[in-house]
């Protein structure tokens, strides 16, 4: 049943956060759990953060070579 | 009569005829338009278009060669409203005649359109509109494809959004022709080339059109393409209203590219509220179930039994006291029943008694056991007073009955020995000194040698 963080895709991170918090709403949790719980949303929360950061910020164009080769180069647009 | 009358026309061979009559209806015929309902359609090998064209009385045949329907839009079925456009000739080969269709319209409405409904209804019915097959777009694709004139406006449409919503995206950009005929397969190119480089998601975008302008958009080439692509697929061709094949195959539809932009990645900004604020509520939610439990953890440690514990032990020994209160006087009941019962069986047993039943019994009974019974008591008497006459010998002999006059005897504590002389004591030894009514048990402090006559002499 347990993914591990770093294989999560942003949107399962999230709903696994708001799973735990519902989790720890409800009153029969035990103490133990709860700590579990507590530390496992402090974990996706930080790699929900880094996953929003970590993106590289690039505008390129993908050609096809003669030989059929896929290549890439930046392409500069005017911004708006 | 009839062979002069023959003899005198010319005579036809059957192709002759044929050819005749071929030649003829195509120099006369040679461009007509026809309408009617299409029956017996007949697709051979998906080359050559065979059908009937009928209406309420009549019908005639039509054929309609490769070259001619390659370019045809839609598709030929039966009972479809047409008008063709041909010549009529003649399959000389078995001498019937036919119009050799050039072109073909729908009637009430566009080819285009119809084509356009054909493939919608087809495609449909394959399956490739089904929700089940959708796939859905990653909250952040960290490469997005997107396919698209780049001389256009739609590309930096698209590029101003992503700004708007999150700076750090990423865009890999291949160029197409969104119109003419060629447009299709560069699309169809440009998915696989897109796929094979890797990325998350894919945006097809193209501005406003009409529909041949979108036509590229509506073909099954491309429908085909999209189904199968590995990557979601996001297709935002057209305005608002501009509905197109592509739209339907894709895993999700974009009004316009803008909102293309929209779907294909969050809001940053407000997903990093969002995750701010349920952080903040797991944070909250944590510490104040730490505050429940140490207040409920609290509360026990005040409780009586851990601040003053001997306080519930009081109320035990409390128990304990009553308990043997209760047992002290049910074992005096049964103690006293056991030995009134005791009383009553000694009683019983009583001496006088066995006699008064005996003395009955000697009464009743015959002279001999008389005589062995007064024998025996005579025996009886006589043992008696022996034993009477040696238990006051003992009892004479008996050291016990000079220690009521005073004397007392001196043992060892730990054993049964007398300490007869002074010689066989030592101080600090322990003793037990018996008297008449018990034993003092004492230590001896010292010891004087000394003659008896002296002593008496000096208490003298």
């Amino acid at each position: 049943m347990e993914m591990k963080i770093e294989n999560m895709s942003f949107e399962e991170a999230v709903s696994k956060l708001e799973e735990i918090v519902k989790e720890l709403e409800n009153e029969n949790i035990s103490l133990e759990s709860s700590m579990e719980k507590f530390e496992l949303g402090v974990k996706l929360s930080s790699s929900c953060l880094k996953k929003l950061k970590e993106a590289e910020k690039k505008i390129e164009e993908l050609t096809k070579s003669k030989d059929g080769k896929l290549i890439t180069k930046e392409l500069h647009l005017e911004e708006k | 009569m009839q062979d002069i009358e023959v003899s005198k026309t010319k005579i036809y061979s059957v192709s002759e005829l044929n050819f005749n009559i071929r030649k003829n209806l195509e120099t006369n015929y040679f461009d007509v338009w026809v309408e009617g309902e299409v029956s017996n359609y007949y697709f051979h090998n998906r080359r050559n278009m065979y059908f009937d064209l009928k209406d309420e009385h009549s019908k005639i045949k039509i054929v309609m060669f490769y070259e001619n329907n390659k370019n045809l839009l839609f598709e030929i079925e039966d009972g479809l409203h047409v008008i063709v456009n041909g010549y009529v000739s003649v399959y000389e080969k078995r001498g019937e005649y036919q119009l050799v269709a050039v072109d073909a319209k729908p009637v009430g409405k566009g080819a285009l359109i119809l084509a356009f409904e054909q493939l919608k209804a087809k495609l449909e019915k394959k399956g490739y509109f089904d929700k089940t097959y959708k796939k859905s777009i990653p909250a952040i694709p960290q490469k997005i494809g997107v396919i698209t004139s780049i001389g256009g406006a739609v590309l930096k449409d698209i590029v101003s959004v992503l700004r708007k919503r999150f700076n750090n995206f990423h865009l890999v950009v291949r160029n197409v022709n969104v119109q003419g005929p060629t447009s299709s397969s560069e699309v169809c190119e440009a998915l696989d080339d897109l796929c094979e480089y890797g990325v998350n998601v894919i945006i097809i975008a193209r501005g406003g059109g009409s529909l041949e302008d979108l036509w590229a958009f509506n073909t099954e080439q491309l429908a085909d393409r999209i189904f199968k692509c590995p990557v979601p697929v996001i297709s935002a061709v057209g305005h608002e209203t501009d509905f197109t094949i592509s739209d339907f195959v894709a895993d999700s539809r974009a009004a316009t590219p803008s909102v293309a932009a929209e779907i294909v990645i969050i809001n940053k900004a407000e997903t990093l509220k969002n995750l701010k604020k349920i952080t903040k509520k797991l944070k909250d939610l944590s510490s104040n179930k730490i505050f429940q439990y140490r207040k409920e953890l609290n509360y026990l440690i005040n409780r009586r039994i851990f601040t003053k514990p001997e306080t519930i032990l009081l109320s035990f020994w409390q128990n304990l006291d009553e308990v043997h209160l209760k047992l002290g006087s049910i074992i005096q009941k049964v103690v006293e029943e056991r030995r009134r019962k005791l009383a009553e069986c000694t009683q019983l047993i009583n001496k006088r008694d066995i006699l008064k039943k005996l003395s009955i019994c000697k009464i009743t009974t015959e002279n001999d056991f008389l005589r062995i019974f007064s024998n025996f008591k005579n025996s009886l008497n006589l043992k008696e007073n022996k034993i009477r006459l040696i238990l006051k010998g003992l009892q004479d002999r008996n050291p016990i009955s000079i220690l009521g006059r005073g004397f007392a005897i001196v043992y060892k504590a730990d054993k049964d020995e007398t300490i007869k002389s002074i010689d066989k004591a030592k101080i600090g030894q322990n003793i037990r000194i018996m008297l008449k009514d018990g034993v003092l048990l004492s230590k001896i402090l010292n010891k004087y040698y000394r003659r008896m006559d002296i002593e008496y002499g000096n208490e003298n």
